[in-house]
């Protein structure tokens, strides 16, 4: 019950924030251009140069550059953003002479950057559905004949949800720690490019938690046995516990 | 009972000199208590001590006469805190600011125009606090540490930045709460003469030690017996027997006589004896006689 109080007020201090500016920005650019290249060349889905699950290729051709670039950055942008409110804002001292323990605020707040991500999925999701179905419309072209792959779509959001879990725990570890909010953006972008430019040319690339979003968008081959579904989960409860005893050392920056 | 205790509570910063020692806080239940300091003392560490904000190093700390340490949930409950600039979402409206804290209390959206009313806040409207002013924003503040109705309240320099007008209400504020729901109040300051018309109790702090505390009456009695009459004439030891003729105790000191302070009409008196034998009067004064001086003696010796 704690925990539901405080994550409602770590949600509130979401509105009008930057990092759901970000959200909402981030959720919507990419399919709107989409949708404005479609109107430009009187395109449609049914245009792609392919006859066979087109709703599959859509997917991975507008995931791609969101999850090499743009999600790793909006999760790094995000999860710093909200964490630094605190400290811009004075308020780490407020947060915590309030009645709960260290441990439900560093959830509460976790929570809120995880619903956040989650409002992006779906937002991006809306968007990308939106920028395929609208132009079919407007142009009076058929959608694709293949049924909707429900499960495909969800499937495959909840793999990419699951690779940005090790991105918000380091990030979100980095931001309680340093006050100065160019810390934890700097590291992460920094990850982030390491890791991306190693993708392709590495073999051991894998053992970096900011490549595995991009890995998935450029649908990467991975050596026999690695499966990076299971080294997300394992690096994200690492870095969620280190976070908490971090945060816990560290209660008196405020 | 003390609301609260602390015992020999010493602390230092990491790498830097004791900025707290043996701090023997007293603040008996229901009491409105002054911490005094200059700037520096100490006042804000020990305020963050009592709060769980710093680590405690050494000593015993017992709010609600509980160890805070290993009631810390069940303590904060029952406190509520201002501790030093505004603590405030600057991108939020103040109602959304007193909405954060009120889920965490579990209070109805009723209890936000109570407290935004007894601030003083009663219009502030949809203006995000980034736009307020600075006393807005004070204001605000103690409208989030009074949400809850707190039995403890801990203020560190409340009044900075309110207008005198603010001052007053402030101060008025603070009393009605202490008279109505018996709320314990630590307010910290370094002026006297701010809270002197507020408190009953007063602890001074100078460089991390405890120089005095107790009621505002022992204070005062210890005042009394600091402040003295002087005598600045042109023979001393005329005026040393003037006085002594008259019962007094006078010293000597610097080619001045001092007695301890006595009444206007006896200076009156006295003066006109020293004339009528011819001594040469330049100045007679009755100094130190409000607070602010002995707290600056205090702090100055
Ligand atoms: N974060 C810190 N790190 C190191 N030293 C500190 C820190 N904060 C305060 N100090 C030192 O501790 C001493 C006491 O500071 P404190 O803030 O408690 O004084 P104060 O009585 O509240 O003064 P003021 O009236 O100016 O608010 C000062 O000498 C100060 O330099
Ligand atoms: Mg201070």
């Amino acid at each position: 019950m704690q925990f539901i109080n405080s994550l409602r007020g770590e949600w509130l201090k979401t509105r009008r924030s930057a990092a759901s500016w970000l959200c909402l920005i981030g959720g919507f650019l990419l399919p709107l251009l989409y949708f404005i290249g479609a109107l430009k060349d009187h395109n449609t889905l049914n245009s792609l140069p392919v006859n066979s699950e087109i709703w599959k290729v859509y997917f991975f051709q507008i995931w791609r550059f969101m999850a090499v670039v743009m999600l790793p950055m909006g999760l790094i942008l995000s999860s710093s953003l909200m964490t630094q409110l605190e400290f811009r804002n004075n308020t780490w001292k407020q947060v915590l002479t309030t009645p709960q323990s260290i441990g439900t605020i560093y959830l509460a707040k976790l929570s809120a950057i995880l619903l956040m991500t989650l409002k992006f999925f779906i937002f991006f999701n809306i968007g990308m559905l939106a920028a395929a179905i609208i132009p079919s419309l407007i142009f009076d072209h058929q959608l694709p004949r293949d049924s909707f792959p429900y499960s495909f779509y969800l499937v495959n959001n909840l793999k990419i949800l699951l690779t940005c879990m090790p991105v918000i725990a380091i990030q979100y570890l980095i931001s309680l720690r340093f006050k100065n909010f160019l810390v934890p953006i700097g590291a992460g972008l920094m990850f982030w490019l390491v890791s991306v430019i190693l993708v392709n040319t590495w073999k051991y690339a894998y053992v970096s938690p900011y490549s595995y979003t991009p890995m998935i968008g450029l649908n990467t081959k991975l050596p026999a046995g690695i499966n990076i579904l299971i080294l997300s989960g394992v690096y994200s409860a690492v870095f969620f516990a280190a976070g908490f005893f971090v945060f816990r050392a560290k209660r008196e920056v405020s | 009972m003390y609301c609260i205790e602390t015992k020999q509570l010493s602390f230092k910063y990491s790498g830097g000199a004791p900025v707290l020692q043996g701090i023997d806080l007293q603040v008996p239940e229901g009491c409105i208590y002054g911490f005094l300091g200059p700037n520096g003392a100490g006042k804000t560490t020990t305020l963050r001590l009592l709060l769980g904000l710093l680590k405690k190093q050494e000593g015993a700390m017992l709010l609600f006469g509980k160890e805070f340490e290993r009631n810390r949930i069940e303590i904060l409950q029952k406190t509520g805190s201002l501790i030093e600039a505004p603590s405030l979402y600057s991108h939020l409206t103040a109602r959304e600011n007193l909405d954060i804290m009120r889920y965490l209390y579990d209070f109805p959206p009723k209890r936000i125009d109570a407290v935004l009313d007894l601030a003083g806040l009663g219009n502030v409207g949809s203006k995000t606090v980034g736009k307020f002013s600075l006393g807005m924003k004070q204001r605000l503040s103690i409208a989030i540490a009074l949400l809850h109705q707190p039995e403890l309240l801990i203020l560190d320099e409340p009044t900075n930045g309110l207008d005198p007008n603010g001052i007053i209400e402030m101060r008025e504020l603070l009393k009605a709460l202490n008279k109505e729901y018996k709320t314990t109040i630590l307010i910290s300051s370094h002026l006297l003469s701010e809270i002197e018309k507020l408190v009953t109790h007063i602890g001074i702090i100078n460089k991390g030690q405890l120089l005095f505390q107790g009621t505002l009456e022992d204070l005062q009695r210890k005042q009394k017996q600091g402040a003295s009459t002087i005598f600045h004439t042109g023979d001393a030891g005329s005026t040393m027997r003037i006085l002594q003729e008259n019962g007094l105790q006078p010293v000597l000191a610097d080619g001045m006589v001092l007695i301890p302070l006595v009444d206007r009409s006896v200076i009156a008196g006295i003066n006109q004896q020293l004339v009528a034998e011819g001594v040469v009067v330049f100045e007679i004064s009755s100094g130190r006689n409000d607070l602010e001086s002995i707290f600056i003696d205090l702090v100055n010796n």
